[in-house]
């Protein structure tokens, strides 16, 4: 454990820096919105503004704040810290620091809410500590694929999305909650891991089944930097792909011999088609509205991890209690995951997120961050109703949820699942592992991509 | 209220899907729609009034329709999945309602949707139907508790359950395969408007057939028998690997190889699954450039699998003997190629191509006709871009003067024999009756 720890540290520093590079990223991007904002404004007006409220508010918290700074801080950030401290003395105007403090304040609001446990203490990566089982897992996966077909181009496209450059968060979640199960029920045996291993592959196979599909529903060009299955083959090649790479998962799992696991995630397949069929069509009030966006959001992203989990545990024969913290954990990280994606919809520029912004919008998709602007901004309403469909309701929203608190919100509602999440984690004894599961839900919440 | 609406949109979507003039759909969905249902579904309704006007004379001995309403009264209620049950689900009211939208576009889905509607009995979309008769002909073991028998009809839950799997897979496919190739090279959808309809036939059809596989791998995990859904899956994945076989025209119809392509000496036995090991794919590779096991692995994969594993699949259920399975299987596998040639011999039966039908360039006769004489891949060639660029009627006159049409008779017989024989090993029952009469009403029609 000594030396898991150890080189867990290693690798945690540099995923703090990533970390800190992210939030950096997020302040320019914010800042530039702001700006973007700021011209359409009265300067004088905004300039009054911004001196007379966002200042208060940023020296109020100006100790707390510089304090969270170097607490993640390897000295990459000076010119930042410097602008913090000495607001006026800096080469930029005072309207233009003005907002970068409020937008300093927004985000750092968030970071210095610490959960329940002192989180950022925990010195594990995940991924380090998972080394032995997900070195291999994208060769497994593809040679599982292989063995399953004589056809080549078949082969080809199925393996398409397992390239390894995803960010293997559902094999990892997955793996993670087993051994933290294992520890937790003391019964850890070779077997065993190896079969939570084949749940992770399944959960890995259905989502990548999943993206295949919806690369020919949506008919997007690009998908993690590279162009989508539907623009390189013949879209009725791709639809058999998908139903290829989710009949070779089910074979594997119906190999583990286990009823109830087969009937635990057959359930994600279920509720992935359900939560593609919320998206259709929506004509929901507005009260309603939020509610299926939840739903939606469970089945078509929670459903799964939560699901997967609950499989670990079920194999591992855990009783019903354990079984559903499992299952809960994986929905709250599930939700917050996605919650967070849609965030990032709206923040991250397209080489960060492998696909185009706003790509949600273009859709006709109202996400979280969209439903809680619409609070502050009603004329927001009929666009949702008509998937902004007409000219400019595209620009309009994205506008509108960048100058509401839409975005603070919804990483308000992320941040709640990722606590709960943690809390539920902490009701696993204690081990590297159990940890790991903590310090996940703090990845999920300050990702980047 | 969403449910009890079901119906009535239903009711309205096939009065409306009634009312759409057949001939008048945009020539540029004909082709692709033809080729939609290679396996049982071709035009069965055009060629089969062709062919019952010319026997008019001589009543058929057996018949069909008679045939499979008795099998039917067998085994309980129709079985056709596509019954209330079906309609009364949230999703598919869904479906029916976007489907609407898409009524009067050229979109394949409406075809194979109509034929799902309209041509159950008569293309033998009762793929269940055969399941349960196998599995009342079969019987069950005795250690199977009478909580899960069904014992008015003679089969279990389970495998009723079962049969409807084996409908929801079928269909999902079939669904499936009616999406349209929509990539920017290809003709379809050029102008916007019938891109867009296109597209969204796309995710409808898409969303419909997920929705089909998710809910048979829910009903199978509720099996609880992981040999079952392990089997069944690997129906699913032959289902999918059909349809990279051999080459394809833009639409993925399949092509047949050009002459001469592979050398290598016929096997006196056609290949099939290794028995031990599901996982491991068709060994196509050894069989291709020979025309009669070619087509019989074409037509496994893309039909015989499904219905053999299934009918084996019932049995496991049952308890019964792993010999029985073996004979469950070979008899799915045979019923589904003995109907296989009968449709590919239909379009040959009268001397000029009906107007407006086409065939698939898979089919034994064309096949057959290939090995006879490789001159015509010529009037194949220009179909690598798009099947619809053939001259069917060439090709048509070309294989109705050769032999290749007394081949597939042959061929048709041959595995109706084969099926009839393997049914000798099911003990004598009204179940086993009722099969030997559907054989026999296939071969009449």
């Amino acid at each position: 454990m000594a030396c898991l720890s150890t080189s867990g540290r290693v690798a945690c520093v540099s995923r703090r820096q990533q970390t800190h590079k992210f939030i950096c990223r997020l302040f320019l991007n914010h800042q530039l919105s702001l700006r973007r904002q700021s011209s359409q404004l009265p300067p004088a007006a905004l300039a009054a503004a911004a001196q007379g409220q966002c200042m208060k508010k940023y020296t109020n918290n100006k100790p707390q704040l510089v304090r969270s700074f170097q607490g993640l801080g390897c000295g990459i950030n000076q010119d930042y810290l410097s602008l913090l401290q000495n607001p006026h003395s800096c080469s930029h105007s005072s309207q233009y620091s003005g907002c970068l403090a409020s937008s300093i304040r927004k985000h750092s609001s968030v970071h210095t809410q610490q959960p329940a446990g002192p989180v950022r203490e925990i010195q594990i990566d995940p991924y380090i500590i998972l080394d032995d089982e997900l070195k291999y897992f994208y060769d497994d996966v593809r040679d599982l694929l292989q063995s399953g077909t004589s056809q080549p181009e078949l082969d080809t496209i199925a393996c398409y999305y397992f390239d390894g450059q995803g960010k293997a968060l559902r094999p990892m979640v997955t793996l993670l909650m087993a051994k933290a199960l294992n520890y937790h029920l003391n019964n850890e045996s070779h077997q065993l891991v190896h079969k939570q291993r084949q749940i992770a592959l399944f959960s890995e196979m259905v989502h990548s089944a999943s993206l295949v599909h919806d690369d020919v529903i949506d008919q997007s060009d690009f998908r993690r930097g590279k162009p989508s299955v539907n623009a390189l083959w013949n879209h009725k090649k791709v639809t058999m792909a998908g139903d290829y790479i989710l009949s070779i998962a089910s074979i594997m799992i119906s190999r583990l011999r286990s009823d109830d696991v087969t009937i635990v995630l057959s359930q994600i397949l279920t509720d992935l088609v359900q939560g593609e069929f919320m998206q259709l069509g929506s004509r929901e009030t507005e009260n309603e509205r939020f509610a299926h966006y939840l739903t939606k959001t469970y089945r078509k992203t929670a459903s799964l991890i939560a699901n997967a989990l609950k499989a670990t545990a079920v194999i591992a024969q855990a009783d019903d209690n354990v079984a559903e913290v499992a299952f809960q954990y994986g929905r709250n990280i599930g939700l917050a995951f996605q919650l967070v994606d849609d965030m990032l919809d709206f923040v991250s520029s397209t080489e960060q997120m492998g696909k185009p912004t706003a790509a949600d919008l273009k859709l006709g998709l109202a996400t979280a961050p969209v439903l809680f602007a619409c609070e502050k901004y009603p004329e927001l309403n009929p666009m949702v109703m008509r998937r902004f469909s007409e000219p400019g309701d595209v620009e309009r929203a994205f506008e509108l949820v960048h100058k509401s608190h839409g975005l603070e919100q919804t990483r308000f509602l992320a941040k709640k699942h990722c606590n709960e999440a943690i809390r539920l984690a902490q009701e696993l004894t204690e081990s590297p592992y159990q940890k790991g599961l903590q310090v996940v839900a703090d990845l999920v919440i300050n990702r980047m991509k | 209220m969403q449910r009890a609406s079901v119906q009535l949109i239903m009711q309205q979507f096939s009065r409306q899907m009634r009312r759409m003039p057949r001939p008048q759909l945009p020539q540029q969905a004909t082709p692709a729609a033809s080729q939609l249902l290679p396996t049982f579904t071709q035009h069965r309704a055009t060629a089969t009034s062709t062919v019952s006007s010319k026997q008019a004379t001589p009543p058929p001995r057996h018949d069909w329709n008679r045939a499979v309403s008795e099998a039917e009264r067998i085994v309980g209620y129709p079985t056709s999945f596509l019954s209330l049950r079906w309609l009364l689900s949230d999703e598919i009211a869904n479906v029916a309602l976007h489907l609407r939208k898409l009524v009067g576009s050229a979109h394949p889905l409406m075809k194979t949707a109509k034929h799902l509607l309209y041509n159950g009995k008569n293309t033998m979309q009762a793929w269940g139907l055969i399941v349960l008769l196998v599995s009342k002909a079969a019987g069950h073991a005795a250690s199977i508790p009478d909580a899960e028998q069904d014992k008015s009809a003679g089969v279990l839950h389970s495998q009723r359950a079962l049969a409807e799997v084996t409908e929801m897979i079928r269909i999902s496919h079939l669904v499936h395969n009616s999406v349209v190739n929509l990539q920017s090279s290809t003709d379809a959808g050029q102008d916007v408007n019938t891109y867009d309809d296109m597209s969204f036939g796309n995710k409808i059809g898409l969303l419909t057939g997920d929705y089909l596989l998710g809910h048979s791998s829910a009903e199978l995990a509720n099996l609880r028998n992981q040999e079952v859904v392990e089997l069944i899956s690997s129906a699913v994945r032959d289902f999918s690997e059909s349809e990279f076989i051999g080459e394809r025209d833009e639409q993925n119809n399949p092509l047949p190889f050009k002459p001469g392509t592979f050398q290598r000496p016929s096997l006196s036995v056609g290949v099939d699954f290794n028995e031990h090991d599901v996982m491991t794919p068709m060994p196509i590779a050894q069989v291709l450039g020979n025309p009669e096991q070619e087509w019989e692995c074409r037509n496994i994969l893309n039909a015989g699998s499904l219905l053999g594993k299934s009918c084996q699949a019932s049995l496991k259920l049952a308890g019964q003997s792993e010999e029985m399975q073996r004979h469950a299987y070979r008899f799915g596998k045979h019923l589904a190629l003995a109907w296989q040639a009968c449709l590919d011999a239909e379009s040959f039966q009268c001397p000029t191509l009906p107007l407006d039908v086409t065939f698939s360039l898979v089919s034994a006769p064309v096949l057959f006709h290939l090995e006879h004489d490789p001159n015509l891949y010529a009037l194949l060639e220009p179909g690598k871009k798009s099947v619809e660029l053939i001259d069917y009627d060439r090709i048509h006159k070309a294989i109705v003067a050769g032999p290749a049409l007394a081949k597939t008779k042959a061929l048709q017989t041959k595995h109706t024999a084969a099926a009839l024989n393997v049914l000798q090993h099911f003990p004598a029952t009204d179940a086993r009756q009722a099969l030997e009469n559907i054989i026999l009403a296939m071969q009449d029609l």
